[in-house]
Formats: C-alpha cells, sequence, structure tokens
C-alpha cells in the first residue's frame, strides 16, 4: 500500500482529471470493516449472553443493524456515492427511500387487532405440525 | 500492460452532451435509475418476508435450521471479497492500468463461480433433503421413514463438506413457506450473479481486444456498480435467511 502514493496522477486517456479515485488504502480499509462486521454478526447470532439472546426484537434490531452499516460502507466508499455528484446521490438516496415507503404496508398488517380482518386472525402463530391439526370441514 | 493503451484522445462527446463530465454523469445516473428498480424489486420480496416473519416467526425459526449457517458465511466471504476485487479494477481502470484492471475482474469472475458452486450445493442438499416445496416436500414426520437419500455430492466430496438434514419441528405448511421465500430470494439473487458473470466475462473481453467500445473506466464502473448491488443484496439475505434469531 505505500506504493500507493506515488501513482496519484491520472494516465488514462480522457482521464478522471474532475473525478475521484477511491484510493486502494480505503478500499482495503472498507473492505475490512465488511469482513469485521460479518464476524461480528455471525459471532452475536451464537455468543450474545442469555437474557438478550432470547430477546428476538434486540437479536434482530442487531442483526439488522449491522447489515445497514455494511450497506451503508458499500453504497458510500465502493459504489462511489461519497464522490458522486448530487443528482446521482440523489437517485441513490431515493432507491432507499422508496424500500422503506414499501413498508407503510405494515399500516394495515399491524392494524388487524383492532380491526379484525375474517380469516386473518384464525391463523394459528404457533408450531404446531399440521399433522395433529383437522381441518374442519 | 500498463502502456498497451494505443494514444487515442480518449472517449468522445456526444453531440447532446455538454462535455465530457456530463457525459459520464448520466452514464452513472442511468446504471443508478436501473439499480433503483432493482432495489423496488428485491424490496418487494423483502416485504414478504417480513411480513410473514412477523406471522409465523416460530416456525420460520425451525425450519431456517435446515439452513448451514457455515455454507451461508463462506458465500459473504466470498461476496464480499468480489466486492473489494471490483472495487479495485475501477481503482486500476482509473490509473490505466490495464493488466492490474484485468486481474482484479478475473478473481472476482471466480469468486463469482465460487458463489454459484456452494449455492449449487445447498441448493442440491436441500433437493436430495426433498426441502423444496412442491409435493413431495418432506418435514421428516412420517415414522421410520428414512430421507437421506445418497446424492452426488457423497462420492464426491469428503464427510465434512456433507450438509446433513437436521430433525424437523414445526408446521410443515409453514417451512413451505419458508422455503419457498428462500428459493425465490436466493434464486432470483443467483440469477442477479449469473448476469454478473455475463457481464464481467463481456467487459474483460471488450478491454482483453482493446475494444473501441472501452475508451475509459465508465464501464468497469458501472458493472462493478451492478456487482456491488449484488453483493448489497446478499449482505442482508445473509442474517435474514441464515441466523434467524430464536
Amino acid at each position: 500500500m505505500a506504493h500507493d502514493t506515488t501513482h496519484d496522477h491520472d494516465l488514462s486517456p480522457g482521464g478522471a482529471h474532475s473525478h475521484h479515485i477511491l484510493p486502494q488504502g480505503t478500499i482495503f480499509l472498507v473492505f475490512g470493516a465488511l469482513m469485521t462486521l460479518m464476524v461480528i454478526t455471525i459471532g452475536a447470532a451464537f455468543l450474545v449472553p442469555e437474557p438478550l439472546h432470547s430477546n428476538t426484537f434486540f437479536m434482530q434490531t442487531l442483526a439488522i443493524g449491522i447489515a445497514v452499516i455494511k450497506a451503508y460502507l458499500v453504497v458510500t466508499y465502493f459504489m462511489g456515492v461519497k464522490m458522486a455528484t448530487r443528482l446521482v446521490k440523489i437517485f441513490a438516496i431515493g432507491g432507499f427511500v422508496w424500500f422503506f415507503t414499501l413498508f407503510i404496508m405494515f399500516a394495515d398488517y399491524l392494524t388487524r387487532p383492532y380491526e379484525p380482518v375474517p380469516g386473518w386472525e384464525n391463523v394459528p402463530s404457533s408450531a404446531l405440525p399440521r399433522a395433529t391439526v383437522k381441518d374442519p370441514e | 500492460m500498463a502502456h498497451a493503451h494505443p494514444a487515442h484522445e480518449g472517449p468522445e462527446v456526444y453531440f447532446q452532451y455538454e462535455s465530457l463530465d456530463q457525459q459520464q454523469e448520466s452514464y452513472t445516473l442511468g446504471m443508478w435509475a436501473f439499480l433503483v428498480t432493482e432495489v423496488m424489486f428485491f424490496g418487494a420480496l423483502f416485504l414478504i418476508y417480513t411480513l410473514y416473519r412477523m406471522k409465523f416467526h416460530e416456525d420460520f425459526f425451525l425450519a431456517h435450521e435446515q439452513l448451514n449457517w457455515k455454507m451461508g458465511g463462506l458465500n459473504t466471504v466470498i461476496l464480499l471479497t468480489s466486492s473489494m476485487t471490483v472495487a479495485l479494477a475501477v481503482h486500476f481502470a482509473q490509473k490505466g492500468k490495464k493488466a492490474a484492471q484485468l486481474t482484479c475482474l478475473g478473481v472476482t469472475l471466480l469468486c463469482a463461480f465460487g458463489f454459484l458452486v456452494v449455492k449449487t450445493w445447498e441448493y442440491g442438499a436441500k433437493g436430495d433433503h426433498h426441502l423444496y416445496p412442491n409435493w413431495t416436500f418432506s418435514y421428516g414426520h412420517e415414522e421410520g421413514k428414512e430421507h437421506k437419500v445418497k446424492s452426488f455430492w457423497d462420492d464426491t466430496l469428503p464427510q465434512a463438506l456433507h450438509i446433513e438434514k437436521k430433525e424437523m419441528h414445526g408446521n410443515p405448511e409453514r417451512a413451505k413457506l419458508f422455503f419457498s421465500i428462500y428459493f425465490t430470494l436466493t434464486g432470483l439473487h443467483g440469477l442477479h450473479v449469473v448476469i454478473g458473470i455475463i457481464a464481467i466475462t463481456s467487459l474483460m473481453i471488450l478491454i482483453w481486444r482493446n475494444s473501441s467500445l472501452i475508451t475509459d473506466y465508465v464501464p468497469t464502473e458501472l458493472v462493478g456498480l451492478y456487482w456491488h448491488f449484488v453483493d448489497l443484496v446478499w449482505i442482508f439475505l445473509y442474517p435474514l435467511l441464515y441466523l434467524i434469531p430464536r
């Protein structure tokens, strides 16, 4: 990585005069961070002590939280959004905003206890084997 | 090899653009517009997953124990590595180092194939165990019924690499739902990996042959953006499918 700084000038034709080149060191650093976070994800899934380990909400938030950090690193550095123009940034951010907009659908499903939908409330949420449950004819 | 480029003038600025910067920005923007549609495409599937995970959490937890987190972890390492090599390929493309760029793209290609090998291996085991959603879907409740079918892998791979079927509990219909979602999500992701392989191979051939289509780093960057997206989807798929908390 030490030779990295010696080649800072651009050699390519028509080159990247106004474009920032992501330094090799940053690429390795981001990769290291991603790998570390992956190890933390796996480690957390097995090694978190008991009162917290059986807390589904905590464990899921932790796993998704780490995944979001990883996604942030990939989008910002590897995909170059950090160095991109404002218009590209708006598109990139817009995509993820739209993704979260989809989840407004839960306004329906999460309020069904208050506004029951016929059929939905009868679905048992247990893990009973189907074989032991006789279907009412 | 670094000086293999002929002394041409670099990319042409087409008549509809004011400058090279604007032209390159619009290429990148076009790719991002496509990736936004991809985010929405996978987003709907993640939404379905979230809905049924919330509704049938216990069954999904029991079903997910059939997935091998080590295989998933191996694939995560492979994809993260490939993402790094693509980022390096763009880096070398910007510096005009063709040999290093091709090497990095080659390693990416190897990683992509490695990912598919591991995935095929997992899918094969699920097939052997009748854990794919169809009418022969087997949860192992039937007494005295042996579900271990001798597979192609059993003869070719050492014992340590076999994926064993675990004893199953819970509602088989819900498990079927879990495996439906599992195969849809990972199958579509796998399809994206295959498309990525085609894109990277085409790009490598064009660079290798000094094609007039490749005048700068932008094509590498666009293929790179696509590949990072494939990595991005897997970053979420791995904890959601392989590491479901109890």
